[in-house]
């Protein structure tokens, strides 16, 4: 892509939440500190973020999302319509705040756009919009509302989208629309996760890119290739990518953002091993198609390690780019 | 008619009370307190649990599988053979599993849940059924290294869970409940489940219950009722379609009748259950019914658990024209 350089690097949304700001929320939480002290603290750990990315040598930023905590429960604060249920368990002990849609849903006000302003004010490099993808809010969320699913996630996808926009308009030039919960229902439900993509991608002149993980990704494949995104970002790694055998057998047909670093393991993996990821990965795709990034968000990471981590990905993308001048 | 649940529970209180589990499980995690005090924290929330359920009133209880981390990992940790990999998701929800790859022959070493089942029953005031996660679901959500075929690894399963079963058997409990949502999604496979539920249940006493949820029996009705259970567990939320399945064919079994949303907080109507209770019982007389959920409820918070629980309760009392 023009300005970009081959192999660009990226990362997939979240970065781990500063000591200070953990206790920050918390202290929120409690109502010992105001909106105004907790909001402070995100903007400095922002901040630090950018100047963090700018120093690895990224070449796509994310403002860090230090403001968010859950991302659906995030937007479902943001909007009309939700409350939040309770907590509920994930797996192991990871619980998270459950919304439950009330009332008709929509935005009151954008949601995200202040945050890429801010993150985009301070960047030499374009930040990319980053939102919860509607198929996966409603997947995510109780409904005692709507009648059906496809009632719900429609009149979110039309919300997404004019959040999609505001980000556009404010200088995106690219819109990131995270998609966790597709392969959930794939036989009953692909279809409509494709439709509510295509409400919030249509014309919307940004590069766009979905971001889908945990599960059975080759479940979905080849039928994937019809969302209506410039890329789809997948997790290569934690799988020793298997997922490149899937893609074999029907060719990938659009831009891919390559996780290459596994966001579960605490161990910084070697330039040399994320070198050999991406070339394995280059049997499948063409290298115009490749977007270096990890296989999800970092925000379960330390920051030292995040930062060691993401070190060692531009290093094996500097690499492998040599290769191509 | 019984109130029942299908298994899970909450295993935390809703915010702002502390989830003392879920701190201890961290702790535990850091290597900061040791298996026995974390299993002292389950036994007390196991505790919490029952007497939560017998206090609303539900009439035949279960430990709530507090100490379950997942339906499958529970069983596969503790049998030999297998190994424990990477997160799956668990049917369609948002709740997540590690899968077991089954790396030698499957055996049953010991009983696994005896004494979670011994220490439920002693705390619990009322009746208190175990529950297992059958072979056929287990092999389904597990892979295998071992087993040169599907088949061979689901009768593994069947015979050592046969073992867990007889052992269960002498504990003379009131009703043993096996799980088995997987073959809703798997009809084609009905001959092997047939055959996996003879040897899982082979020699066992006790009442048998098979429940299925997240779809339902069409394509294995009325064959279902042929297997050796007393009663069969049908969720009418997910598996609306089980109304018209029931049609095909006299019910002749007790009816788990799953009839509440385990999986979304919105609280059903007295009247719009007890409409549904009217159109079973001209399949299933009452005294054949056990009143449960559509699944386990651990897919929702505490709070609205217990309130669908209530809901079971008053449900009852008003079809049996008791006052409430």
């Amino acid at each position: 892509m023009k300005g970009l350089p081959l192999f660009p690097t990226t990362t997939v949304g979240s970065f781990p939440k500063p000591p200070y700001l953990l206790e920050a929320r918390r202290k929120y939480l409690r109502q010992q500190i105001s909106k105004e002290e907790l909001r402070h603290l995100e903007e400095q750990a922002t901040r630090e973020w950018i100047q963090r990315q700018e120093e690895l040598g990224l070449d796509i930023f994310v403002d860090g999302e230090q403001y968010r905590g859950d991302m659906v429960a995030f937007f479902a604060d943001e909007m009309e319509g939700f409350q939040i249920a309770g907590l509920v368990r994930s797996y192991g002990n990871r619980y998270y705040p459950k919304p439950v849609v009330t009332g008709p849903v929509g935005r009151k006000r954008p949601i995200t756009v202040e945050w890429f302003r801010f993150a985009q004010q301070i960047a030499s490099r374009p930040v990319k919009g980053m939102l919860t993808g509607p198929y996966t809010i409603a997947e995510w969320s109780f409904n005692e509302y709507y009648p059906t699913r496809r009632a719900l996630v429609l009149e979110l996808a039309r919300a997404i989208r004019e959040e999609a926009q505001d980000l556009v308009r404010a200088g995106a030039r690219f819109v990131q629309i995270d998609e966790p919960a597709i392969h959930t229902r794939p036989e009953e439900d692909f279809e409509l996760a494709r439709e509510a993509m295509e409400i919030v991608t249509r014309d919307l002149g940004a590069y766009t890119i979905t971001h889908v993980c945990y599960g059975d990704v080759a479940k979905i494949y080849p039928a994937m290739l019809r969302l209506p995104v410039n890329q789809i970002d997948l997790a290569l790694a934690n799988e020793d990518y298997a997922l490149l055998e899937v893609f074999k057998k029907h060719p990938f047909t659009r831009d891919i953002g390559l996780g290459v670093i596994d966001v579960h393991s605490h161990r910084v993996e070697t330039v040399e091993e994320v070198v050999a990821g991406i070339r394995r990965s280059l049997a499948v795709f063409e290298p115009k198609q490749v977007y270096i990034s990890p296989d999800c968000g970092l925000k379960t990471r330390t920051i030292e390690e995040t930062t060691a981590k993401l070190r060692v990905m531009v290093e094996a993308a500097r690499i492998v780019r040599a290769q191509f001048a | 008619m019984i109130t029942t649940v299908v298994g899970s529970y909450p295993k935390i209180p809703d915010l702002p009370a502390p989830g003392r589990w879920r701190t201890a499980k961290e702790r535990f995690q850091r290597g900061e307190i040791s298996a026995e005090a974390l299993l002292e924290v389950e036994r007390e929330v196991t505790r919490e649990v029952i007497q939560e359920q017998a206090e609303v009133g539900i009439d035949l209880l279960t430990d709530g599988q507090i100490r379950w981390e997942d339906p499958v990992t529970y069983f596969a940790r503790a049998l030999e053979g297998f190994e424990i990999d990477g997160l799956q998701r668990w049917f369609d929800t948002n709740m997540y599993y590690r899968v077991p790859i089954a790396v030698g022959e499957v055996q049953w070493t010991g009983p696994i849940t005896v004494d979670d089942y011994r220490f439920a029953r002693s705390t619990s005031p009322k009746p208190l059924k175990p529950v297992i996660t059958g072979p056929y679901t287990m092999a389904r959500l597990s892979s295998s290294r071992y087993y040169a075929t599907f088949e061979d690894f689901v009768l593994s399963l069947s015979l050592a869970l046969n073992h867990e079963l007889r052992a269960l058997d002498a504990e003379d409990p009131p009703l043993i409940q096996i799980d088995e949502p997987a073959i809703l999604k798997h009809k084609s496979d009905f001959s092997l489940f047939r055959e996996a539920m003879a040897t899982l249940t082979e020699g066992v006493r006790a009442p048998l219950a098979l429940y299925t949820y997240f779809g339902d029996v069409s394509g294995i009705y009325p064959e279902i009722l042929d297997l050796p259970f007393d009663a069969i567990g049908l969720d009418f939320v997910a598996g609306p379609k089980n109304w018209e399945v029931l049609e095909r064919a006299p019910f002749t079994k007790s009816l788990g009748f799953g009839i509440l949303d385990a999986r979304n907080t919105r609280l059903e109507g007295v009247d719009e259950v007890l409409r549904a209770l009217d159109r079973i019982t001209q399949h299933v007389p009452l005294d054949r019914i056990f009143l449960n959920p559509s699944a386990g409820l651990e897919f929702l918070p505490r709070r609205v658990a217990r309130a669908k629980l209530e809901r079971l309760v008053e449900v009852k009392r008003a079809a049996l024209g008791v006052g409430v």
